[in-house]
């Protein structure tokens, strides 16, 4: 199974976002809500991931956890593809 | 029908703004003199507690509606079909066809899946599905205005003692966690897509808030987010139920398990609607029916049975598309996208999705047979001008030939 790498999938989520005419911040701290980083566009990313990797992610595998910032999303997405 | 019953049960129950920090209770609450039939648009649904308050003390017609649902062709509609509409601002527009009056009569307007919302007919009556005696409960609604499951929420608030309703709205975002948490709520009803997005933003950390009761509805639950609320609030019951504007509250399960027991088909219970499948299709005949919708009703959903339990797996349409709630016609999709000048053939369908469950995704044969990322970027440019965010596809797959089944048929 291929992976797409963490500087990668920052890329992918930047381009979410610039679809939607907004931009990503360098900073992994930046928080989603502020950023305007919604559920369309987390499940958008994901689809991307899935189609880059050609596999289903599974998102059981990462159990409950916060996702409030940037960094967790790309920490979230690389750990799923890992499981 | 006569004007319902003013001394409700649940009259001494307090009703809370949950962002503004408004309290009030529904005996406290002064009702506007309206006109009626008059359709209330709100831009709260703390708003809307006045409107409901007058049709309880005069029988008068009602319809509750959130303000930004309202477009020109509706506000046409409804003025049409002799509505005074009441805007936020009190403004009343007198209706275009005047009617007389129906007491007693509540509306609803569904979602407008598959093209204009509809309007159906209800009564504080048919809209109580819960009259029994309950623990003393804190409910958050955090429901659109108007809508089925908001009233189901309101009507609970109405006639059971003891229940306490916080209303937060949409445009609060992640924000109902604290309010909840402020007013001490003990119960919260949303939908699927409304719970996983709560898991997902707050983890574990959602079980500081102290539920007895979890409810879900307003799409097809899995048993994944069933067991992720059971981990977060281990002490609630956690329940879904399966309700529409058409045929009320038919299917509560407190079991947390997705899907309900293969036994429930085709028993008849007074007072209970009665469940079946006909050629794979729910079909429900239930006492909670929308206005003039009496006998068995086809629900339009998907049911098969697997290992003794019923599971709803979607639309047997498969027009129709749930994302996060939203309903979304793929015809009226693929519509929008072959009224581009350059599209020769387009597909769309629901995929798989976190959070929201379902997303709209196309593909597109352009009639070049260009295959360019930057095309696709153009598509959903196009999409968005002309589609609700929810409907605008987020994946677009240029085809360089447009497939053809073995039937010669295209899969559209």
């Amino acid at each position: 199974m291929s992976v797409v790498p963490r500087e990668q999938l920052r890329v992918l989520m930047a381009e979410v976002m610039e679809a939607q005419g907004k931009s990503l911040p360098p900073d992994d701290e930046a928080d989603l809500q502020q950023i305007g980083f919604r559920s369309l566009d987390f499940s958008e990313l994901a689809l991307r991931v899935e189609d880059e990797i050609d596999e289903e992610l599974n998102f059981e595998a990462a159990g409950l956890r916060q996702v409030t910032t940037v960094g967790h999303v790309l920490d979230l997405l690389t750990e799923i593809q890992q499981a | 029908m006569s004007a319902p019953p003013v001394d409700r049960k649940g009259w001494a129950n307090q009703l809370i703004d949950g962002i503004g920090g408004r309290t009030t209770t529904w005996a406290d609450v002064a009702p506007p003199r309206l006109p009626s039939p008059a359709a209330v648009l709100v831009e709260a649904s703390y708003d809307a507690m006045p409107a409901i308050v007058a049709h309880v003390r005069d029988g008068s017609e009602l319809l509750v509606v959130a303000a930004a649902r309202m477009d020109p062709e509706l506000r046409q509609e409804l003025s049409e079909a002799g509505f005074h509409l009441v805007d936020p601002d009190g403004g009343i527009t007198p209706p275009t066809v005047p009617r007389a009056s129906e007491v007693g009569r509540l509306w609803l307007l569904t979602s407008g899946s598959t093209g204009r919302p509809k309007r159906v007919g209800h009564s504080l009556d048919s809209l109580t599905t819960v009259t029994g005696q309950l623990p003393p409960r804190r409910w958050l609604c955090p429901y659109s205005p108007g809508t089925y499951a908001w009233w189901q929420v309101v009507t609970l608030g109405l006639e059971v003692p003891g229940q306490d309703v916080v209303f937060v709205d949409t445009a609060a975002g992640d924000a109902w966690v604290e309010a909840a948490a402020r007013h001490a709520v003990t119960a919260v009803s949303g939908t699927p897509t409304f719970w996983r997005h709560a898991l997902m933003t707050h983890g574990a950390g959602l079980g500081r808030l102290s539920l007895e009761q979890v409810t879900l509805g307003g799409e097809p639950v899995d048993q994944a987010v069933l067991d992720q609320l059971r981990e977060v609030f281990p002490a609630a019951r956690v329940s879904w139920i399966y309700a529409s504007s058409e045929v009320g509250a038919a299917v509560v399960v407190h079991d947390g398990r997705a899907g309900f027991p293969e036994e429930w088909l085709g028993r008849a219970t007074p007072g209970r609607p009665t469940l079946d499948i006909e050629h794979g299709e729910l079909v429900i005949t239930s006492p909670h029916h929308g206005h003039g919708l009496g006998g068995p009703l086809r629900t339009g959903d998907a049911a098969v049975v697997q290992g003794g339990r019923v599971l709803l797996v979607g639309r047997i349409d498969s027009d129709e598309i749930n994302v996060g709630g939203a309903k979304v016609s793929a015809s009226a999709v693929r519509e929008v996208l072959l009224a581009h000048p350059d599209v020769a053939w387009a597909h769309v369908r629901g995929r798989k999705a976190p959070l929201v469950g379902t997303m709209v995704v196309a593909r597109v044969v352009l009639r070049t047979r260009s295959t360019d990322p930057a095309e696709a970027a153009r598509l959903t440019h196009w999409c968005r001008e002309r589609l609700p965010e929810h409907g605008v596809p987020r994946r677009v797959t240029l085809l360089n030939e447009i497939p053809v089944k073995e039937t010669l048929k295209s899969d559209v």
